[in-house]
């Protein structure tokens, strides 16, 4: 037989399909509507509840001493200050009480006080124990050199049994943000492969498509079509969550590092071979739209379970029942995601979803195959899904 | 190209579904350059066959063959369908549709957007190449399907009912591209209920009737195979004098003319002398039999009441 390759129907039909979708006003329009949520989260978060927002601090004359070496110290920890030197303490406190001003520093270099409006953040008051400890080290007549050798190493390494999460809160921010995505995308763009299975029934034309293309190419065709447009939105809504947090300069967990993100791109990619081949399946039984919802239901009904366990696995991510069902599919590519948000996911539970997921993904694509090409030319009534198994 | 020697051979097809069974032993073969007619009623088993012959169902016995060779998945490329069921997507331009199609055949990209733009300004769609399908009327739709079934440029043609619903002029159009194709050495093979169209368009025609075939041949040699019927014109002759002579039945009388129709072993010189004895002749011809005659006759009378009511 002179051979028709797959790939390249298979490409030709991914090709159609992605066109199709990227020309659509939902893509557009969906596309715009998630970057805007993201990017307005973000950018409110840092106006609301930002903490480093460059600090305004000014020093009296007697104090002016201690601003070298505490806009080095806040600088090299990450927090943007502005210095200034206020004419005497009363017109600081005016300034302090007015907001102009976030914090006063006055008195001594040596025994300075902090005036604030509330509360002095954490990271000035180190700053400023930094500089007064330098400035007792000039009064004693100690070289500068010697108070950094002194510090060097002074920060104890903490080995910690139990290791405390720090930014929990972003962290489960961001654990929630990449459920919810993972849930709308995959759900969204699973019902677009379904659709797309019906549409070819109901209008017949796959009477023409099956006469020239098997029914596994049509199939992969689609699933790859579609899932390439929802990666794309996916990778948009990603990069633009990327570059507003390196513009804002508000989030500073891991968990939106690049690479971190790259692997929620991945774990989606899983998910949607999974997730729209099962619903392409259960599609090819049907052949009215209207019938596409309850065909589909019982693949859908393990992705919000994926999605309620995901908020199970935020709540307690070291639960056993978070830990096993984040290495399960078709659990996983939803739950394994949100834990790593949190770190600390060992690498071999990792590895094991990632190895049960891609053998789940052969199997549904076996059986996707076999189901599809026995219900594809059976148009009208519903097939049983163990008739079109038998073939 | 060795042009004639080619044939689409349907040979000895059998399906059954469950207990009915849709062919049995089912041949006949197209020729390169030749319009074929497949008739039959409702049912007979003319869309079946030609699901066969595209591999959309499989046949519980027998072969289909292209140049000898039996018909795979990649020589069924080369076969351009109009299935019975119409269909191509709703929301897709046509020119983008038709290319597409045109590739799935195994077009090279540029090839097959070349051949969709030629087929929309064969059909008169060239302005509305950026339009999608349902944004046209039914006929121009139905013009759309059969640039599907040509894009690919066939070497095989079959076409389910593609005149169904068509008006006059479109008619024309699509006769007259099929006779085109034809010429230009395609096997053409389509199914019809307009038998009068089959008749005047068709080289040969396959009638078909319970998943078996049961004519077959030019549109002269089925007629042959029709009853033997003569007008006779004889203006003396009593009302009766026909129904006289042995083997010979009246199928209708018109004035003074009547309709013979002579069984085997009647001798159309003895009604001619029966008719000299009565007085002048005035008219003395054989009646061709139509083709819905002919079918008629073959397919029997006791369904005519599901054949198709032409003439």
């Amino acid at each position: 037989m002179p051979a028709v390759t797959a790939w390249p129907t298979v490409l030709l039909v991914a090709r159609r399909e992605a066109l199709v979708r990227l020309r659509s006003r939902t893509f557009i329009g969906g596309t715009v509507v998630m970057v805007a949520i993201v990017a307005v989260a973000i950018f409110g978060y840092s106006l609301v509840g930002g903490r480093t927002t460059s600090l305004d601090i000014g020093f009296t004359t007697a104090a002016a001493a201690l601003e070298q070496d505490f806009s080095a110290t806040a600088a090299s920890m990450g927090q943007p200050v502005t210095v200034s030197t206020v004419a005497d303490e009363a017109a600081g406190r005016a300034q302090v009480s007015a907001g102009t001003l976030d914090v006063l520093v006055t008195g001594a270099p040596t025994a300075p006080t902090a005036v604030v409006e509330k509360t002095a953040p954490a990271v000035v008051q180190t700053a400023l124990q930094r500089a007064v400890l330098s400035a007792r080290f000039t009064a004693l007549g100690i070289p500068p050199g010697v108070l950094a050798t002194v510090t060097s190493g002074l920060q104890v390494p903490v080995d910690a049994l139990q290791p405390a999460r720090s930014g929990m809160t972003q962290d489960r921010v961001v654990g929630l943000g990449v459920a919810i995505l993972l849930f709308i995308t995959l759900g969204l763009y699973g019902s677009m492969v379904a659709q797309g299975v019906v549409e070819e029934k109901a209008t017949r034309i796959m009477e023409i498509l099956l006469a020239t293309v098997r029914p596994s190419m049509l199939l992969a065709g689609k699933v790859v079509g579609i899932g390439l447009v929802a990666l794309l939105q996916l990778a948009i809504v990603a990069a633009a969550t990327l570059a507003s947090v390196a513009a804002t300069n508000v989030v500073t967990t891991p968990a939106l590092e690049i690479g971190a993100v790259a692997g929620y791109l991945v774990w989606f990619l899983l998910g949607f071979l999974i997730y729209a081949t099962g619903y392409a399946t259960m599609a090819a039984l049907v052949s009215r739209p209207e019938e596409v919802q309850s065909a589909v239901t019982p693949v859908a009904v393990f992705q919000i379970g994926s999605y309620l366990l995901a908020y199970l696995t935020l709540a307690n991510p070291t639960s056993p029942v978070a830990t096993i069902a984040s290495m399960l599919p078709p659990f996983a590519p939803i739950l394994m995601p949100v834990r790593t948000t949190g770190g600390d996911v060992p690498v071999w539970q990792v590895a094991l979803a990632l190895a049960l997921t891609v053998a789940a993904i052969v199997g549904v694509t076996r059986l996707a195959g076999r189901i599809y090409a026995n219900s594809a030319m059976r148009i009208g009534s519903r097939v049983r899904f163990m008739d079109a198994f038998r073939g | 190209m060795n042009g004639d020697a080619r044939a689409l051979e349907i040979d000895a097809v059998s399906k059954r579904y469950g207990d009915l069974v849709a062919l049995e032993r089912l041949s006949f073969d197209v020729r390169a350059g030749e319009l074929f007619g497949f008739v039959g009623r409702n049912g007979a088993g003319k869309t079946t066959t030609m699901r066969i012959v595209l591999g959309v169902l499989s046949a519980d016995a027998g072969e289909v063959r292209w140049g000898g060779v039996p018909l795979d998945f990649a020589a069924r490329r080369r076969i351009g369908y109009m299935p019975e069921e119409r269909g191509l997507y709703p929301k897709m331009r046509l020119a983008e549709q038709l290319a597409y199609l045109g590739e799935l055949h195994g077009m090279g990209g540029p090839d097959a957007r070349r051949a969709a733009a030629d087929w929309l300004d064969r059909f008169g769609l060239a302005d509305r190449r950026d339009d999608e399908l349902q944004a046209l009327s039914h006929g121009n739709q139905q013009r759309m399907q059969l640039a599907a079934a040509l894009v690919c440029a066939p070497d095989v043609l079959v076409l389910d009912e593609p005149f169904a619903g068509l008006d006059p002029v479109a008619l024309d159009v699509m006769t007259g591209v099929l006779r085109e194709r034809a010429d230009a050495g395609v096997a053409v093979v389509f199914s019809s209920h307009e038998l009068d169209l089959v008749e005047r368009i068709c080289d040969r025609v396959g009638i078909v009737d319970h998943g078996r075939l049961v004519a077959c041949g030019t549109v002269d040699e089925l007629r042959r195979e029709g009853p033997r019927r003569l007008w006779v014109d004889a203006p003396g002759a009593p009302p009766d004098w026909a129904e006289q002579i042995p083997g010979v039945a009246v199928v209708r009388a018109d004035g003074s003319r009547v309709l013979l129709e002579l069984g085997d072993g009647a001798d159309d010189q003895a009604v001619l002398r029966a008719a000299l004895e009565s007085g002048p002749v005035r008219e003395f011809r054989r009646a061709e039999p139509s083709l819905v005659e002919v079918f008629r006759g073959v397919v029997g009378d006791s369904q005519a009441a599901e054949a198709p009511s032409v003439v």
